[in-house]
């Protein structure tokens, strides 16, 4: 086990380091950097050299990179070109809103998604079935944003109500803040409720052949008692590693709803610095998400190899 | 038709609906000044913003275009890319899945480490970078949906090539004298095929929804090129007193994905069987 979880570690290291070069080398490699655009139609002047070499543009391209590299590994992401602010900060406060409405989807959508699934898989074949069947087919054809532009719709022409447009954080009132994060959860729970209904729905039928779900039941125990108790209980350790990878989905997601509700999430940082060729809250903002998306597939598969002991060799 | 067909699309309600949705869509994509009387960007500012009538069936948007004739119009640019960024993704991911899994060694390790990187971020994000930093013109916007899906051609290549390389009849061919070029291009490649095909319309959807996401973010087409996800960025801001803006390109959306997807179920039930 400790070897695995070694090489494991390895792997996901060189893939990081991997990525982060590609990220800023894609950065660095397109025209037009923010020197060029703050000097607009004075280029070539000597201001431009002195401006070059105080954002450290004027550095080759390696020596930039291992300087960035350096700074990183101490946690600190540099200065952001455009407000002046430190992106280790402004990433950090960005990445927290985006986190919190990718946890409550997640965890909202297990409430809904998971009872279902028990429901439909203990009758399948129902006409129950096939209605959350077809909600599954329907849930992977429906854009995501385009659930949150109806359910915004929706929300003020049928109930006369204007969802808040300014964020507020749980710390200042955690009432106001939910209020805010709402729609947005609504919009992205949508598909993942039928993620989690088709995939327990599936694992329940699986279970329903088992010795010992036939042995529980052949003890008298009721078929409510039997899901719960012992199918539900076999079900929480794919569960668990499933809830990982739909973590990663949601966080794509989450990215193009913040758009929709003014939320300033980790996308919305993203798509605006890449508008206003910010560097280096565009490499700060890309490094969180890599290294998030990461450390969840590396959690998955040392859990998956923690709970099942069939897979350590 | 053919009896035999038509009594097996019959037993396949699923599959029967999703060809016939494909076929109406492609006829769309073809010819799609049949179907839309008004042109897709003809800016009428005296007619904006008017509810869907009989002279405009969806509306008009914010300069007087008729929804209809961009959703019409629009068909041909959203699916025409991600049709073509996937063949694109199918064509090289294919390839160089084959080869990794025909050479192994070295080939292998090096181009399933390139693979796990672009694996590493999320679909969006990397085609929210690919896009926001080389800029968005179409170009740009195919190339960074053939990345964003390359790997998952390669694997499913890869895979493939490896359980077939193991088989007699390559054995056979390497035997007889067959070169490796010749192997892998006349008997690997064919039998590669069929699994980058099913791989094609499992991602199409999803690649769907990516392209609309870019559009939608401004990253995409641009105007004014008719295109649904482009469609939905305009209607952002006239949601309350135009949602007919919004309504209908994304109807277009789920159609075309609900069309793909149910074609996929239908193909993965008869495998089943």
């Amino acid at each position: 086990m400790g070897a695995f979880v070694l090489r494991r570690l390895a792997a996901s290291l060189i893939t990081l380091f991997l990525a982060s070069i590609v990220v800023f080398a894609m950065v660095r490699a397109v025209p037009g950097d923010i020197v060029e655009q703050m000097m607009g139609q004075l280029g070539g002047s000597e201001g431009e050299a002195v401006l070059r070499r105080f954002f450290g543009l004027d550095e080759p391209i390696h020596i930039q990179y291992l300087d960035w590299l350096g700074r990183v590994l101490r946690g600190d992401l540099g200065v952001s070109w455009r407000l002046g602010a430190p992106v280790t900060a402004l990433v950090a406060s960005a990445f927290l809103v985006s986190l919190q409405l990718a946890l409550l989807v997640l965890v909202f959508s297990a409430f809904i998604g998971v009872p279902l699934g028990l429901m439909v898989g203990r009758w399948s074949g129902g006409a129950f079935d096939t209605a959350i069947q077809s909600f599954n087919v329907v849930a992977l054809a429906t854009p995501v944003f385009w659930i949150g532009l109806m359910l915004l719709f929706g929300v003020s022409e049928l109930l006369g109500w204007s969802p808040p447009t300014i964020y507020v954080s749980p710390v200042r009132s955690i009432t106001e803040n939910l209020t805010i994060l709402m729609l947005p959860m609504l919009s992205l729970a949508f598909l993942q409720i039928a993620a989690y209904a088709q995939f327990v729905r599936q694992h329940v039928i699986a279970a329903m052949g088992q010795d010992y779900v036939r042995a529980a039941r052949a003890r008298g125990m009721p078929m409510r008692r039997v899901l719960l108790r012992h199918v539900l209980r076999n079900i929480l350790v794919p569960l668990s590693t499933f809830m990982g990878l739909i973590f990663i989905q949601i966080l794509g997601g989450v990215v193009v709803i913040e758009s929709i509700f003014g939320l300033p999430g980790l996308g919305r940082l993203l798509v605006n610095a890449l508008n206003a060729r910010d560097f280096p809250v565009v490499q700060g903002a890309l490094l969180t998400v890599l290294i998030s998306a990461i450390v969840v597939n590396l959690i998955v598969d040392l859990l998956y190899r923690a709970i099942d002991p069939r897979l350590r060799t | 038709m053919n009896p035999t067909v038509f009594a097996y699309l019959r037993s396949r309600p699923g599959l029967a609906t999703g060809l016939a949705m494909i076929a109406v869509l492609l006829i769309v994509v073809a010819v799609p000044k049949v179907f839309a009387v008004h042109p897709p960007e003809a800016i009428d500012v005296a007619n904006a913003l008017l509810a869907p009538s009989g002279d405009h069936w969806f509306g008009t948007d914010h300069v007087g275009r008729d929804v209809f004739a961009r959703v019409v119009h629009g068909a041909r640019t959203t699916l025409g890319i991600v049709s073509g960024s996937l063949l694109l993704s199918a064509i090289f991911g294919g390839l160089a899945g084959s080869l990794a899994g025909y050479a192994r060694g070295w080939t292998d390790i090096s181009s399933g480490q390139m693979i796990e990187v672009i694996l590493s971020f999320p679909p969006i994000f990397l085609g929210v970078m690919i896009t926001g930093i080389l800029g968005s013109n179409m170009g740009y916007l195919v190339l960074a949906l053939s990345v964003v899906y390359l790997p998952l051609f390669f694997r499913a290549a890869r895979s493939t090539t490896m359980v077939e390389g193991a088989k007699p009849y390559v054995e056979a061919a390497q035997a007889l004298g067959a070169g490796h070029d010749r192997v892998l291009l006349r008997h690997l490649l064919p039998n590669v095929v069929p699994s980058i095909a099913t791989q094609y319309i499992i991602l199409f959807p999803l690649a769907l929804q990516v392209q609309a996401a870019l559009g939608f973010l401004g990253l995409g087409v641009q105007p004014p090129t008719a295109d649904w996800g482009a469609s939905l960025q305009e209607s952002k801001d006239y949601l309350l007193i135009a949602p007919w803006m919004a309504l209908f390109p994304g109807l277009a959306l789920i159609v075309a994905s609900l069309a793909v997807i149910l074609v996929g179920r239908g193909l993965q039930d008869t495998d089943d069987q």
